[in-house]
Order: C-alpha cells, then structure tokens, then sequence
C-alpha cells in the first residue's frame, strides 16, 4: 500500500533512481507524531489509575442515583432510559416543552447539556420522543452541581411549560 | 449572556402555547415542506393564493417554542400580503435575525420585532428562520424540502 502522505520519518532513503518507504507503522506515520497528545494521554491514564477505577465507578453511581431521585421528582420530568446498570447519564424529556428550549434554559443557568436526537434517531422513535436532555456526569462532579441542575429544570419548566 | 426573557418574550410564549393558524389548508395552492433534522424541528406551510395576494396562510408541524412561534406570527402576519410583500418582509425578517447592525430591519417588521431577541442566542436562530424559509419555497414554488442547518 503506498503511504497515503509525505513527510518525515515515512522514508528511508532516496536517490534519483528509486525511493524506499520506511517500515510500518513508520509509512503511515508521516511528520512530527502528536507528542504533546501522547503526553497528556499518558498523565491523563496516571492520573485515573492513582484515582482507581473502583473508586471513580463508585463514585459516578452514587452522582447517578442522587440525579435520577432528584429528576424523577420533578413534576413533569420523565427519564428516558432507566436500566438498572448504566452508565452516569440522565436522559429526560420535560412534559410538553421541546429539549432544544429546556438546553437553552439550562445552559442560561450555568448547567451544560447535550440537548437533541444523540445521532441515535432510532432510540428516539422507540421511546416516542422527538429529542431528549441528556447531563453526563464524571466523578469530578458534585451533588451541588446536580441541585443546579435540578433548579435549572424547575426554572425551564416554569418559564415555558 | 444575554437575557433569556430577550429570547423568550411573552409575545412568543404565547404563539407556543397557542399557535395561530395551525391548521392544513385543504386545496392549498401552495406548500412547502421543511426540516432541521439534527433539531427535530418539521413544518408544513400552505397558502392559499387569489389575484397575487395571500389569501390564506396555515401551517402544520413540530418543533421548539422559537420555531413553532415563528410559524405562528410568520402566517398571521403575511396574511393579505402580495407575493412581493411578503418576500420582502422575509428579507427584513431574515436581516433581523442574523445582520449585526438591524435597528432599521428591526423596525420595519411590526410585531415581528419580539424575535430581534433570538439573534444574541445563535444557535437557535435556525429555529427562527425554518418557517421562513419554508414560506419561501411555497411563494417559489420549491419541490425539495428546506432546511436551515
């Protein structure tokens, strides 16, 4: 397979008579590698192994169940995907109020979500919605920032339900 | 940020809550269809047209508060209108909505003027613009359907 890109490192040698690629992964590998990203990619995995992914799991499931008790007693708040083990997101709709407007109030209130279809339009049709929010937890957030979030919904819902 | 009431003015809330003209016009003349799928934002537009004037405007669909309200205002307010009127006011609308400098533009749309807000939310002026655009294809009669994204 010819290298799909020139630059440094893809080469071996080269005379006017003929050219010799480098080795692979070197003959795809052309130019300066993404050293910085490398990196940060190895502190990033340092960093989560000193954590312990025991630690980082639990600590998402407790976030997990502290939103869903929050969301689920909300008047007007259906969650959209319940299953017993999931991972730390909470998907909802807002009775009657379409997500893009409820993204839009959150947002205003501090609170970033992902509000729309999810490139999963098929997901969307079988629990008959046309768009869901979606807030995804990680173990660096708190429960304070889920009280926002719920306040935020309660805000949505009294300005546009 | 800017206010969310700029976004959301009553006028607006109302249309959402209670859109006008939301209705198919059967024996339409004209109809357009359009679709942001990435929103999930659809709008039917159907006009009925007698002597190069709008007799009548209506349109069907679903979609977040902006859109549904722009539907709503956007065939209350070219009802009656001539082709060329309503192309026109589509310009003004549609300056409104994305030019930086629109106090002009802002002025010359009547009540209109209450979406002038969604411009300081750009990620929702494709909301605002959908029916608009819609209305377009109707007047130019455009097989395909539209789409502001």
């Amino acid at each position: 397979m010819p290298p799909y890109q020139g630059g440094g490192d893809m080469i071996k040698s080269v005379t006017f008579e003929k050219t010799r690629y480098n080795d692979l992964p070197y003959k795809f590998e052309a130019g300066t590698p993404h050293i910085a990203g490398a990196i940060g990619l190895a502190a990033a995995l340092d960093y989560l192994s000193r954590l312990g992914f025991d630690r980082i799991g639990a600590r998402e499931e407790e976030l997990l169940a502290y939103g869903t008790e929050l969301l689920a007693a909300l008047p007007g708040v259906r969650l959209i995907g319940t299953a017993r083990r999931k991972a730390a997101v909470l998907s909802f709709v807002l009775d009657g109020i379409h997500a893009h407007d409820v993204g839009t109030v959150l947002d205003h209130e501090g609170v970033a979500v992902r509000a729309g279809h999810h490139c999963a339009m098929p997901v969307m049709e079988r629990f008959g919605v046309a768009a869901t929010v979606r807030a995804s937890m990680a173990f660096y957030n708190t429960r304070a920032e889920l009280d926002t979030l719920a306040r935020a919904v309660r805000r949505a819902r009294e300005m546009l339900g | 940020m800017s206010d969310l009431r700029e976004l959301y003015q009553q006028t607006i809330l109302d249309h959402h809550r209670k859109p006008r003209n939301f209705r198919a016009i059967a024996g339409a003349d004209r109809t357009a269809h359009g679709d942001n799928p990435l929103c999930g934002d659809r709008i039917t537009v159907y006009l009925r047209m007698g002597n190069g004037v709008i007799k009548d405007a209506a349109w069907e669909g679903s979609g977040c508060a902006i859109s549904r309200a722009s539907a709503s205002m956007m065939t209350a307010g070219v009802i009656g209108k001539r082709n060329a009127e309503a192309d026109e006011l589509f310009h003004r609308v549609h300056a409104m909505l994305t030019e930086e400098s629109n106090g002009d533009a802002a002025r010359d749309v009547g009540k209109l003027a209450v979406f002038a807000g969604v411009r300081e939310f750009p990620s929702r002026v494709k909301c605002a613009t959908l029916p608009w655009h819609t209305l377009e294809a109707a007047l130019h009669g455009t097989a395909e359907p539209v789409t502001t994204e």
